[in-house]
């Protein structure tokens, strides 16, 4: 019984050290947070939506679904580039981040709407 | 002055078809017609059904059927439209006419009349099984009926029998009822169950049967009741028809005059129904009534009037096809509520009943189907006693064209509506991103 209720403050424990440190964050990093979570739910919709209906214009589902993976995949490079913490892109601009994001952009809705039929 | 000789006996040869007025798809009724008989003497006996045919306008030239000059062509040209064989007796024709020219005769699209008797020769019993009728093999039997026979005072053996057994066609037999039996005397024949091509037009009672009058019955009779055949009729598939019947006495004087009560029934009429049953069949086999023809076949889109060269899958279209009936006279327009169409390709993806205008025009339009491929338009329709129609036009029929489907697929909204939601959110985003702090 001990262990039970040990293991429900850990897990309690566990969040609200999670929740202070993500209240950390700077704000920029947390736009992009929210713009990554409103990709991967409008994926989430089309995925229901083609279980309900049926996968009938297949090439659509997919382009449809590629275009929010691919925009929340973008994102996250931006994010990593952009964060200040990670040493690992220390000697990069955050301009040329932001160049390469929006170009990888232009080509990922060229193919998007290509494949949308 | 001898070419000049030559030259003229030549063109009037090559005229002479055009001279003589023969059948022709524009005016299919006969008009002459070749006469065999057994002797002189039934060309008076029988004087009143040759006069009715003459009255119509046929030319009939009366021969004896072991004439030496009789010939049904010469120089490969048919010199009659019709042959009407009274010759029940004859063992050999004479001429260059035979079992083999009179079966070529009718493949050619002519008709034919066949009454054979009681006294009928093995000539004229296979002339009757290639058209499909099977006389009693008996050489002496008649048809006899103890119950259905005709009441008079000499004949006792009842040989003469009246029936009224008839097929009930308007167009074999004429839209007036034929109110009093007809008289028969000869011999019966039998019709091959699988063959779809003859027809029964007088069949005898059930109580009758095929043997000879004159003996005793030592066996059961081979031909009995209504599957005796006393009057039939054939239609061939190139539309040629034949009459074929076992009594030469049911067209003589004597039986169109002679008034008959059937045994049994009290009531007794003037007149047999010989006269009227034998013209208004004439009329039939003769082409006077229901020959077919159809011109005018066309389909056209709905809204165009020119035919495409082809169509593609789920267009609307209208076919039409006129059909006119030869009236003895003149073509009038043929009224029917089944006249049907069918869209083909090995097996028919539509089918449908034709509407008329009255006039003779049908019409009908429905939607091609899903399948691509060649189709045909094919018309086929057999009615009993009418000619038959066999029509088919060809008419291929091509898929969507890559800018035929619909732009935007209702289904696929939702993903639209991502795809340019993710847009407008990069876009948005790209502006928050650099202005803010």
């Amino acid at each position: 019984m001990a262990r039970e209720k040990s293991s429900k403050d850990n897990a309690k424990a566990l969040f609200h050290s999670l929740r202070s440190a993500y209240a950390a964050t700077p704000v920029n990093l947390k736009i992009i947070d929210l713009y990554v979570g409103f990709a991967v739910f409008t994926a989430l919709i089309q995925v229901v939506y083609m279980a309900s209906v049926g996968s009938f214009p297949f090439n659509s589902f997919l382009s449809g679904v590629l275009s929010c993976v691919g925009t929340a995949v973008l994102a996250v490079c931006l994010r990593i580039q952009v964060n200040k913490e990670n040493k690992e892109f220390k000697d990069l601009p955050p301009e040329r981040a932001f160049a390469d994001f929006v170009l990888c952009n232009l080509v990922l809705h060229l193919v998007i709407m290509n494949f949308l039929g | 002055m001898g070419k000049l000789w030559v030259i003229s006996i030549a063109s009037i040869f090559m005229l002479l078809p055009f001279l003589g007025n023969a059948f022709s798809p524009e005016s299919p009724t006969d008009r002459r017609v070749l006469v065999l008989l057994d002797d002189s003497a039934i060309k008076s006996s029988h004087s009143i059904y040759f006069n009715s045919l003459k009255s119509r306008g046929f030319d009939l030239e009366f021969k004896l059927a072991d004439d030496p000059k009789i010939a049904l062509q010469r120089y490969g040209q048919y010199l009659y439209d019709a042959l009407i064989l009274f010759c029940p007796s004859v063992e050999r024709f004479g001429g260059s006419i035979d079992l083999a020219a009179i079966l070529d005769f009718v493949d050619s699209g002519r008709d034919l009349i066949i009454a054979a008797d009681s006294s009928a020769s093995d000539l004229i019993r296979e002339v009757g099984i290639e058209c499909g009728v099977d006389f009693d093999e008996d050489p002496s039997a008649m048809v006899i009926d103890h119950i259905g026979y005709a009441v008079s005072e000499t004949e006792g053996d009842h040989t003469l029998i009246a029936s009224d057994d008839l097929i009930k066609s308007d167009v074999i037999l004429g839209s007036k009822r034929i109110e009093a039996p007809i008289l028969f005397r000869g011999i019966g024949h039998s019709l091959n169950p699988a063959n779809n091509l003859v027809l029964k037009v007088l069949s005898a009672s059930p109580s009758a049967y095929s043997a000879n009058p004159k003996s005793k019955l030592s066996t059961p009779p081979s031909l009995t009741g209504s599957a005796i055949s006393l009057v039939s009729i054939v239609q061939a598939r190139n539309n040629a028809r034949i009459l074929i019947t076992g009594s030469l006495s049911m067209f003589s004087n004597k039986f169109f005059r002679s008034g008959v009560q059937k045994a049994g029934e009290k009531t007794k009429h003037e007149k047999s129904g010989n006269e009227q049953f034998l013209t208004e069949i004439s009329k039939w086999v003769f082409h006077e009534r229901g020959h077919l023809k159809t011109v005018n076949v066309k389909h056209h889109k709905v809204g165009e009037t020119d035919e495409p060269a082809l169509y593609r899958i789920n267009d609307e279209l209208e076919y039409s096809v006129e059909i006119y009936e030869w009236s003895g006279k003149s073509w009038d327009p043929y009224v029917a509520n089944d006249v049907q169409v069918q869209f083909y390709m090995m097996s028919p993806y539509v089918l449908k009943t034709m509407s008329h205008n009255k006039k003779g025009l049908y019409s009908t339009s429905f939607k091609v189907p899903d399948v691509y491929g060649v189709f045909q338009f094919k018309v086929e329709y057999q009615k009993l006693g009418y000619t038959s129609l066999s029509l088919s036009k060809q008419i291929p029929v091509r898929p969507y064209r890559h800018n035929e489907y619909e732009r935007f697929i209702p289904a696929a909204y939702p993903y639209y509506g991502a795809a340019f939601s993710m847009m407008a959110g990069f876009f948005v985003f790209s502006f928050v991103h650099l202005y803010s702090k």
